[in-house]
């Protein structure tokens, strides 16, 4: 294992901080931490690059214990949320500063060595700009570059995507994936977006009031959530009783067929273009379904209908994760 | 995408006798200690140590302790006095406050490039050294006076009282103007437009809005000026006449008397205004760090507000008239340098400046680089205090920086009487040597550039400190390659601000120069007691014309840098 977490616990107050967190992390594997704000995700990954000290329990890199190193110690660098670029250095010496602090390197050599790294996030002609004068997405690019300098066993990334706009943040978001996979570099990111998640994670850790809920595949997160949390922060989901149980199921998961009879009536309807979200409701339940394709788009609202349940998110409990069936 | 080149390099590869297992002690841990060390024990030796000296020795006489000290002071001719003081101080400093806010108000109602022009021209007029007012109004309106006399052939008597508060009043406007014009700046001008919009009349938005949101800041300004009134001892001496203040029978019992007992408990007697002073200045920096948390970017560009026009003709002139005064009292200066009055004609000499160069150059040359030194480690010591108690957040250190802040607030008196009881003796006797000028300047201005570099550190973003460590740098090597280089402009403006402080200043040191140690400043103040018009004035001219071109070279250099802190 690279990385373990036995049993951290820090807490700021009652409400605030990180509780009993075990995580194990092997090398080359990207980590997601998810979780609204507040519960505990930044602060988990402050732990790790050592900026905080756990009140209780143990992180080991390598099987070595580094829970008392200092920051400037340890085999781990982060990018950080708005990415912290010394604004009075220019984009090499921000990418030379670990090389020189960290790696000891003299400043001749680190200056050589940064722009290595310059090249591989493919900043090459911007060694000399103050930092300040980049596009947010160029800042992004430099932080990388930086964090990756040190030669870190782990790169940690505090919501790294989040100051950027949506269309930048998509490729940006496919071009770090694809680093992480071409360099192998052990990757551990915060984010309180669902879908970077889901797209960039080989496992994801989804947290609540300190409290890591559920580790799994994206797969296993999204198809079976070990509670109505997990399924409502990712993705959404209608829960149901049937027969004195509860079930819950996506909306995707419904399929609605019109019939005069029918138990639901449809009570509103939004179009997103990729899909339509309907909100159907019998006597006492509302269910939310959600529509792909033209040819399945012809429900009007008021109209009756009856519904399939294709998939019920099953409870996953403590069955072996490799046990779930491959889906479809 | 195409990262596969460079692949190698990038391989995993850290290695862990790199970071060895040092001892928590490493050397610049060390040296971090030594700096905190340093930071604190030097405010504990040089302010609160004095501070305690001065009240110790109040309630000592013979030994033994007393309160016939301040038994003294109740005597019938002391409470003469402490009622001339606040008759006096009361009066200028309601008269100052006044037309600094009618000035404060004009400038902040006129278009921006114009409010700019006049906050720096009343930036300039800080750079005074001391009495040049009471030296200009003896020259000007005095019984020779060149405009009393020569021009209206009057004989005009401006000693007394009058005298007083006339130069006590002009002298402190420039301050408590910058101050009230601050205040208003941090008004978020959305609410007068929401103001105006629900109905209330300019004139009505001046008296509902506006005035009730820099309250605080008047009662800072007034309290802070009547602390000033009430500890100048230099006016009442040179323009007060036969009428005499507590502060300089202060001044007179330390240098006639010698009796420092009765001295320090009239100095204490100073205290109680000084606290009340800066009770309302905290209360007024709190407003402002809560109402700063919305958006106030919004500019007064466009922003339709005009008062009445026989109140903005009333504004318009004080400013004016107060403008029209400074000039006459810098072109004063400057002429009575180069010139001597008799019989009532005006001729050209180069008198005065041969006497200065003879006698006072080594004196200017002390000044000049005790405030150079004096602005260099008032500031280092300012960044370092504010970055150990908000950065490092060390616990014990509030207090500590409140210790920083009290020889801002406290009388010049009493502060360079600290040093006097407080620094005579093995094995800190300073007494008579440029170090003890050098330290009592020092100590003095910490708060300047500890404020500036608080307010420097709200806003730089503390993950590039995160940054720095998680990048292997130490906490020395982060200050010195990531705060220093980012607070230098707040380490130029507090020493600017220091700097100019020091070259002017006469209240605290006077106390302390002896022959060899003396600094131009005092010696100025001694030539205007004595009568020296001609050769004070050379003095005070120099004095101008150093600080501010060491002013102009610091500014000029601040403006390569970007002016402002960066904000993350």
């Amino acid at each position: 294992m690279l990385l373990e977490l036995k049993g951290i616990t820090k807490l700021f107050d009652k409400d605030n901080g990180v509780r009993d967190f075990n995580l194990t992390v092997s090398e080359g594997e990207f980590i997601t931490l998810l979780g609204p704000s507040g519960c505990g995700k930044t602060t988990t990954l402050n732990l790790i690059g050592g900026f905080l000290q756990p009140g209780r329990g143990e992180i080991r890199i390598e099987g070595r214990d580094i829970t008392h190193l200092p920051p400037e110690k340890r085999p781990v660098s982060t990018v950080f949320q708005s990415y912290a670029l010394f604004p009075h250095l220019n984009v090499l010496e921000n990418v030379a500063y670990g090389i020189r602090f960290y790696r000891k390197e003299k400043k001749k050599q680190a200056l050589s060595l940064a722009r290595e790294y310059i090249n591989i996030v493919r900043l090459e002609g911007y060694e000399k700009s103050k930092v300040g004068n980049l596009s947010g997405g160029q800042q992004q690019r430099v932080a990388l570059a930086r964090a990756m300098a040190t030669n870190p066993k782990i790169m940690l990334l505090d919501e790294p995507l989040s100051n950027l706009d949506a269309s930048l943040r998509h490729s940006l978001r496919e071009e770090l994936k694809s680093l992480q996979r071409q360099l192998g570099i052990t990757m551990i990111f915060v984010t309180h977006d669902q879908s970077e998640a889901l797209s960039l994670s080989d496992r994801i850790v989804v947290m609540d009031k300190g409290y890591a809920i559920q580790i799994g595949t994206p797969r296993e997160i999204y198809f079976y959530p070990i509670s109505d949390y997990v399924a409502g922060f990712i993705g959404k989901s209608n829960i149901l009783t049937r027969v004195g149980e509860t079930i819950m199921v996506r909306p995707e998961d419904i399929k609605m067929a019109k019939n005069a009879q029918g138990d639901y009536t449809i009570s509103s309807i939004v179009f997103m273009g990729q899909h339509t979200e309907y909100i159907i409701s019998a006597e006492d339940t509302t269910l939310e379904v959600v529509v792909v394709g033209k040819e399945n788009n012809n429900f009007m609202q008021g109209d009756r209908v009856n519904v399939t349940i294709s998939h019920q998110l099953g409870q996953m409990g403590n069955e072996d994760i490799s046990l779930v069936p491959e889906l479809k | 995408m195409q990262y596969s080149r460079n692949m190698a390099l990038l391989k995993n590869k850290i290695i862990w006798k790199e970071r060895g297992n040092k001892s928590p002690l490493s050397f610049d841990v060390l040296i971090d200690r030594i700096m905190l060390f340093l930071v604190v024990g030097s405010l504990l030796l040089f302010i609160l140590y004095p501070i305690f000296m001065v009240i110790s020795t109040s309630v000592y006489r013979h030994g033994v302790f007393s309160l016939d000290n301040y038994r003294d002071l109740l005597s019938p001719v002391n409470l003469k006095l402490i009622k001339n003081s606040l008759f006096v101080s009361t009066l200028s400093s309601v008269l100052g406050t006044f037309l600094a806010l009618c000035i404060a108000l004009y400038t902040f109602l006129q278009k921006e490039r114009i409010g700019a022009l006049i906050y720096r021209l009343l930036m300039t007029t800080l750079i005074s050294p001391p009495f040049v007012s009471a030296l200009a109004l003896i020259m000007l309106f005095g019984r020779r006076g060149l405009i009393t006399y020569n021009l209206l052939g009057l004989s005009v008597n401006p000693y007394g009282w009058q005298g007083i508060v006339l130069l006590q009043t002009l002298g402190l406007i420039s301050l408590a103007a910058i101050m009230l014009i601050s205040a208003l700046n941090a008004i978020d001008k959305r609410l007068l437009l929401a103001s105006r919009d629900l109905g209330a009349s300019a004139l009505q938005t001046l008296h509902r809005v506006i005035l009730p949101s820099i309250y605080p800041a008047i009662l800072s300004v007034l309290f802070l000026l009547f602390t000033i009134n009430m500890a100048d001892f230099g006016t009442p001496i040179i323009i007060g006449g036969k009428f005499k203040v507590l502060a300089t029978e202060a001044y007179m019992t330390i240098f006639s008397a010698a009796d420092l007992g009765k001295a320090a408990a009239m100095s204490v007697l100073l205290i109680p205004p000084a606290i009340i002073a800066f009770y309302f200045y905290r209360k007024n920096l709190e407003k402002n760090n809560s109402l700063a948390d919305g958006v106030k970017a919004l500019g007064g560009e466009g922003l339709d507000f005009r008062l009445p026009l026989f109140i903005r003709i009333a504004l318009g002139t004080i400013t004016g008239l107060f403008f029209f005064l400074m000039l006459l009292k810098y072109g004063n200066i400057f002429l009575s340098a180069v010139t001597i009055n008799v019989s009532g004609k005006l001729t050209f000499t180069w008198k005065h400046i041969e006497a200065f160069q003879f006698a006072y150059l080594p004196a200017v040359y002390r000044s000049l680089s005790m405030a150079v030194i004096a602005g260099i480690l008032a500031s280092v010591i300012g960044i370092l205090l504010s970055y150990y108690t908000h950065r490092r957040q060390l616990p014990l250190m509030k207090p500590i920086e409140f210790i920083a802040s009290l020889p801002y607030i406290i009388p010049g008196i009493f502060f360079g009487l600290g040093y006097i009881v407080g620094f005579n003796n093995h094995p800190l006797l300073l007494t008579g040597t440029t170090a003890i000028l050098v330290l009592n300047c020092t100590f003095r201005h910490i708060s300047v550039g500890n404020k500036a570099a608080n307010a420097a550190f709200e806003n730089l973003d503390r993950r590039l400190e995160m940054a720095a460590r998680d990048l292997g740098a130490s906490p020395v090597r982060i200050l010195t390659t990531v705060i220093f280089p980012l607070l230098k402009s707040t380490f130029l403006l507090s020493f600017i601000n220091t700097f100019t402080a020091c070259m002017t200043t006469v209240g605290a040191i006077i106390f302390l120069v002896s022959p060899r140690n003396v600094v131009a400043s005092v010696l100025m103040f001694k030539d205007i007691t004595n009568g020296h018009y001609g050769l004070g004035a050379v003095v005070a001219s120099v004095l101008i014309i150093v600080t501010v071109a060491v002013n102009l070279v610091a500014i000029k250099y601040l403006g390569r840098e970007g002016g402002k802190p960066y904000v993350a």
